[in-house]
């Protein structure tokens, strides 16, 4: 993983995490989206704008990838590196929150 | 046959956010967005007073694949109404957004600096070329000249400030959001 995925990807925004938490198996941008509102019980609604934004980065960057079509949505699923780069983030993620934890203990 | 008019009004590169205020007001007083058809000049539809929020787009890579594009904005509710130069305008009745929805194509600060530094690269760059290869150069011969053409001195002075004043406000803007969502 270069340098500059790292930069921009760890830490990375609640949508960014979201969207390769998700795409662990196939789905287009409305079918996170759905995902993201019953995972939080609708308390995050992503949004159009910050999610074609995000998808079209991390798909320039290599992170997920358009494996079909389907009715105009476009079909992703993470990669190799997105799967390397969540990992990444997720463990910076356990580190906070042990940390938190053992300091309100 | 529906009422028209249309009304003159200036908004600058940066804010396209006071546009988006302008036509919510305008649908709330009963009348709705049909058209820009010149920059400045918006065509209103007489209609029934709403509370409709308006939002902008700046992303090229969404206009050169239009039809996914949309279909993300309409899964969520927006209804696409035309673009005007590269922006994408868009639509949603505030009584469509639900619970803690923020009332925006955008829901995070990152995205929305990633807009601005789309249009900084879209619109600003061109304008810069522009600036470094003709109004700088002539900026420079008028000012040691300026007894010879004194209307198109001017008019290149007033230029020049004009282009400073375009890149320093969108510059000041740029960096004081940066700053604030600490990045």
């Amino acid at each position: 993983m270069d340098a500059h995925i790292k930069k921009v990807y760890v830490p990375m925004t609640e949508t960014g995490f979201y969207i390769l938490l998700c795409l662990r198996q196939p789905s287009h941008g409305y079918g996170i989206v759905q995902q993201v509102r019953k995972m939080t019980n609708e308390e995050i609604v992503l949004a159009p704008g910050t999610m074609y934004g995000s998808l079209s980065k991390m798909e320039k960057d290599g992170l997920i990838r358009c494996i079909a079509e389907e009715e105009k949505r476009k079909i992703y699923q993470i990669t190799d590196l997105g799967t390397e780069v969540l990992e990444l983030e997720l463990k910076r993620i356990e580190r906070l929150y042990q940390n938190a934890r053992e300091a309100l203990s | 046959m529906t009422e028209k008019k249309t009304e003159f009004k200036i908004f600058t590169i940066s804010q396209y956010e006071k546009e988006a205020a302008y036509l919510r007001k305008m649908h709330q007083s009963g009348w709705k967005i049909i058209a820009i058809k010149f920059p400045g000049f918006y065509t209103f539809e007489a209609c029934e007073p709403e509370d409709v929020i308006y939002q902008l787009d700046y992303n090229r890579e969404g206009a050169a694949n239009k039809e996914e594009y949309v279909q993300m904005f309409a899964d969520c509710g927006w209804c696409y109404l035309f673009d005007f130069v590269d922006y994408s305008y868009f639509s949603k009745p505030a009584a469509a957004f639900q619970g803690t929805e923020e009332k925006s194509i955008f829901c995070d600060d990152a995205s929305r600096l990633d807009m601005m530094k789309r249009i900084a690269l879209g619109r600003l760059l061109p304008l810069f070329v522009i600036f470094a290869c003709i109004v700088l150069p002539q900026f420079w011969m008028q000012l040691s000249d300026l007894s010879r053409h004194p209307v198109l001195g001017m008019t290149y002075i007033a230029l020049f400030v004009l282009y400073c004043v375009i890149f320093l406000v969108y510059g000041i803007r740029y960096y004081t959001f940066k700053k604030k969502i600490g990045k």
